[in-house]
């Protein structure tokens, strides 16, 4: 079975985290940046080709070099998936809120403004 | 490597609030498992507490009633308590977080400021996928609802 590649699972290991952070600001070539890990550069390697079937980076070939390009503009939803959960945390302060209102009205009779 | 600095800015999430309530009030709210069940559980659950033991290493036990009649247990072991003051527990059934909770008398309303921390970036991903996947759910039977209702 053909696990789905889509930009969570880009982001949930941390070598993976670590190679967008590194790319961010410019294209990198494969074996630089295998170098800076401890990993081998197969698990590098094989890392890249992940980002890559996820969409978040682009493989240039220059002869024997692969350059990796980051396209990150996918990572815009994994925030709004963020701020969904927050809102989530949100409703449940609304709900307190409302409850206190309750509260109030049963200890003190009516509301205070 | 990478950067451990921001390490957990990937993993956190924060809300707070500014309540028209007295700290005393907004604490009883929180601390009293009679009233906490009436506010804690999201929109169409409902929440029975069995255990609340509210000291440091005490136990939390909580069931949300869903919808659907699904139950979703909660357990939780409180960690630090100051009255008045702050609540920090570890949420120790799936997903597994931290809680910090903190309130702040001001006059006669209370900054509520909630914290939690998630054990791995690859937690947090995996709740908030979850959730979303559920909340979609829940908003479209939500507009479907609202729909028929103007139909009538």
């Amino acid at each position: 079975m053909k696990a789905r590649r889509d930009v969570y699972q880009a982001i949930a290991d941390p070598t993976r985290r670590a190679i967008i952070g590194m790319i961010a600001a410019g294209p990198q070539n494969v074996n630089t940046i295998a170098e800076h890990f401890t990993v081998t550069r197969q698990a590098i390697s094989l890392h890249v080709k992940i980002l890559e079937d996820c969409g978040l980076i682009v493989i240039h070939r220059q002869g024997r070099d692969r350059f990796c390009e980051a396209q990150l503009d996918q990572l815009s939803e994994v925030a709004s998936w963020v701020e969904q959960y927050r809102q989530h945390y949100e409703r449940k302060l609304d709900k307190l809120e409302t409850y206190l209102e309750q509260l109030k009205k049963a200890k003190y009779g009516k509301s205070k403004k | 490597m990478e950067s451990q600095k921001s390490s957990t800015q990937d993993r956190e999430l924060r809300v707070s609030r500014l309540f028209n309530a007295p700290v005393a009030l907004v604490w009883e709210a929180w601390t009293q498992p009679e009233h906490i069940a009436n506010w804690w559980g999201p929109d169409g659950f409902t929440c029975t507490i069995t255990k609340m033991d509210m000291r440091p290493g005490g136990d939390w036990h909580l069931v949300l009633h869903g919808p659907d009649g699904t139950d979703y247990r909660n357990e939780s072991v409180f960690s630090e308590i100051i009255p008045l003051e702050k609540i920090v527990y570890q949420h120790t059934s799936s997903p597994i977080f931290t809680a910090t909770i903190t309130f702040e008398a001001q006059g006669e309303q209370t900054l509520l400021q909630w914290h939690m921390l998630f054990q791995s970036r690859e937690e947090f991903i995996q709740v908030v996928k979850t959730y979303k996947a559920d909340e979609g759910l829940k908003q479209n039977v939500v507009k479907l609802d609202a729909y028929l209702k103007k139909m009538q």
